[in-house]
């Protein structure tokens, strides 16, 4: 263990010994609780393990080979696939909209503000509730107002189609806050200098969001994206709750069907540890190509 | 072959070395050296009224043990399996635990359960001899069979008197035929609203082996006598499914009630979402309590063979830890006449003691209707409860739940369902 540095001596900007023990409780969790189990999930989607003695067997790439051949994996990663593509963008269009409007001269914006934002505030499984007491086909919520109104009844829970829908209406509410937010912080930030300069020139309110606004809030976009796509490929709590992953696995996406894998009936802990590494390479690799992307733009411009 | 375990402490011991200096995170107890009490912890699941009557059994223990404690630990059934299996990968199982006749193979075929050949053993033959069998892998008992349930039908007596069904069958010899069943079915239909269904089945959330009664009630069989392959693909077994099927494609229950729905039998009939409800005789202390409509009972509908489903559960002790013979004493004691009695008695489930199940018990909750069930229970055989209690029917009970959604909603029809049943099966047999 370093000495603390001792006062009076001058300190030496880059060298200070004090840096690890700043760093040393980050750096020990983050590395006890982050990447020790994600390199042991790594060693585990390459072996049998039996469930309750905890025997671990090597089987190499086989889990991989099963996955290869797995039907319910390609159903569950189609769903991912199309649950990512509608509810990032979709999120992110309605939370920059929200922001746009915020930002305005709208009245009462802190209140409108949190409401937009306070579902992100509750935990997932409480959201997943939530939805099946508005989603569930005799006797939710929403039933009723169709009902009441005369349009016809949504077979929310036993229509695939409408079950999906269901989960990216949720996940949207919860979703559009946090975009609106970061958004909103980035609005704040163009300076309206630029606007009056746009102004004077002659650009109209759509030549100025398009040519000023939106160039500026790259990096939040960058940042939204990034992070709205782990969270897409990440989602769980809210579908285990919501649907179950059904009806049959019509929502089934790859963050169930990892847990059902490794801790439902089937009890096969290797083969769910494989589909988490998936999950991981994939949002490693969409990163990576996201980042490269931002980088070369950035360097272009400059 | 290198145990889990070793591998996360080898994990483990990475950051323990990296803790260095800061020793004392969580220090252990471990210095709670017994001096002559043993405390032994039972993981189990529970609704009110079981909670109540097994904090009363555990304290009659207590009192006729005085050196043993026990201490409940009460899971949600569904995340009941994770947390023993995890328990047993970390080496830490608890003394004892609930576990249901549907998952105990899983448990006696890997050899991790207490051997109570001298109490429960001794006793064999006091059980009824099906039951008996479920906890017992090579003539060697691995368990207490301390209850069973099974389903029978309730229904609403307003919508009885709306569709004017006054023919009720009160026992088993009148038990509707599956065209009987119907011809109320459709009845039912026309007078129930919008927001009431005829019917809803209890086959949802791990409940899809309760489909086993229609097979069974066909002539059918889940399994070979040999029980090492399926024989699921056959003509009772299609029978089974077209019927079944018909519940859905004439609306007969919500679709939303199908096998892999997140719903529960009982929880949409006491919201009155239908008229008649296939549920277990555990759930009456709930539905009584949430019920506000007059309900009766009615046996399950049977076709060439009456049957019903083995539910229930087992009480076991896991083979290794310091505590077995305090667990064994445990396990004998809840085997005795007098506290299953009251256990059952308490909860509206069934004794497994022939002693029990020639008496007449008072039941504390709906005692008018438990002869209906009681008399259900007399149509399970030995033959069927070993097809539902093989080392993979966790694993085949989940398979049939994907497969019969796929006929129920997705419209696959029989014979490519029983086939898909019968691969399905056979996977999971290896």
């Amino acid at each position: 263990m370093s000495a603390p540095s001792v006062p009076g001596v001058r300190r030496q900007g880059r060298g200070d010994r004090s840096a690890p023990l700043f760093a040393g409780p980050v750096v020990l969790l983050a590395g006890l609780f982050l990447v020790l189990p994600m390199g042991l999930a790594l060693v585990f989607s390459l072996t049998e393990i039996a469930p309750l003695s905890g025997e671990v067997g090597w089987v190499g790439l086989a889990n991989f080979a099963t996955m290869a051949a797995d039907p319910t994996f390609f159903r569950s990663l189609l769903n991912t696939a199309l649950f990512a593509l509608v509810t990032v963008p979709g999120s992110m269009a309605i939370g920059l909209a929200l922001a746009l409007l915020m930002n305005s001269v709208l009245p009462a914006r802190p209140l409108f503000r949190t409401v937009v934002y306070l579902p992100l505030v509750i935990s997932g499984v409480a959201v997943g509730l939530i939805g099946s007491l508005l989603f569930n086909e005799t006797s939710g919520v929403l039933r009723a107002l169709a009902l009441a109104l005369g349009l016809p009844v949504v077979p929310w829970q036993s229509s695939g189609p409408a079950a999906f829908a269901s989960v990216v209406l949720i996940t949207l509410w919860v979703r559009v806050g946090f975009c609106m937010i970061i958004y909103l912080a980035a609005l704040q930030a163009v300076p309206p200098e630029l606007h009056e300069a746009a102004q004077v020139e002659g650009a109209s309110g759509w030549q100025r969001f398009h040519h000023v606004t939106l160039p500026l809030l790259g990096p939040a976009t960058f940042f939204l994206l990034i992070m709205s796509v782990i969270y897409s490929f990440n989602v769980f709590d809210t579908v285990f709750v919501l649907t179950g992953g059904g009806p049959g696995s019509a929502t089934e996406v790859l963050g169930t069907y990892a847990y059902d894998t490794a801790f439902g009936p089937a009890r096969d802990q290797g083969y769910g540890a494989a589909i988490g590494v998936v999950v991981f390479v994939l949002t490693m690799v969409f990163t990576l190509v996201q980042w490269r992307r931002s980088r070369a733009a950035r360097d272009g411009a400059l | 072959m290198i145990d889990r375990r070793s591998l996360l402490l080898g994990g483990a011991g990475l950051g323990a070395a990296a803790l260095g200096g800061c020793a004392g995170f969580t220090g252990q107890g471990g210095g709670e050296a017994s001096r002559g009490q043993t405390t032994l912890t039972f993981v189990n699941w529970s609704g009110d009224a079981e909670k109540a009557a097994s904090d009363a059994l555990i304290s009659r223990f207590e009192e006729a043990n005085p050196d043993i404690r026990v201490e409940t630990q009460t899971v949600p059934y569904a995340d009941i399996s994770t947390n023993i299996d995890s328990r047993f990968q970390a080496g830490d199982p608890p003394d004892l635990f609930r576990v249901s006749y549907i998952d105990i193979g899983l448990y006696t075929s890997q050899g991790v359960l207490l051997d109570l050949s001298e109490t429960i053993g001794a006793r064999a033959g006091e059980f009824v001899p099906g039951l008996y069998e479920a906890v017992v892998v090579d003539q060697v008992p691995y368990g207490v069979p301390h209850q069973i349930d099974t389903t029978a039908v309730l229904y609403r007596t307003d919508a009885f008197e709306a569709a004017g069904i006054t023919d009720v069958p009160t026992g088993l010899e009148q038990a509707w035929s599956w065209a009987e069943l119907a011809e109320v079915a459709e009845r039912l239909k026309g007078v129930t609203g919008a927001d009431q269904y005829p019917f809803v089945y209890n086959w949802q959330a791990a409940g899809a082996y309760r489909w086993l009664s229609w097979l069974f009630q066909a002539g059918g069989r889940l399994l070979t006598r040999g029980l090492d392959a399926a024989a699921v693909a056959s003509d009772e077994g299609r029978r089974a499914v077209e019927f079944t099927q018909r519940f859905f494609t004439e609306e007969w229950v919500a679709r939303n009630t199908s096998t892999q729905a997140t719903t529960y039998a009982s929880d949409e009939f006491v919201a009155g979402t239908a008229a008649m409800a296939f549920v277990g005789d555990f759930s009456l202390p709930t539905i009584d309590t949430g019920a506000d409509f007059e309900y009766g009972v009615l046996p399950m509908p049977r076709d060439v063979e009456a049957a019903s489903d083995l539910g229930g559960n087992a009480v076991v002790a896991a083979a290794d830890g310091p505590n077995t013979g305090a667990a064994a004493r445990f396990c004998a004691f809840i085997a005795e006449e007098e506290q299953m009695r009251r256990y059952c008695e308490a909860t509206g489930q069934l004794p497994t003691l022939t002693a029990l199940t020639e008496t007449e018990l008072a039941f504390e909750v709906r005692p008018d209707l438990m002869p209906t069930f009681v008399e259900q229970a007399t149509t399970l055989t030995a033959e069927q409860v070993r097809q539902v209690t093989v080392p993979a029917f966790g694993r085949i009970n989940a398979l049939l739940g994907e497969e019969l959604e796929q006929a129920f909603l997705g419209g696959r029809d029989a014979a490519a369902t029983v086939d898909a049943l019968a691969a399905a099966v056979d996977g999971a047999l290896g």
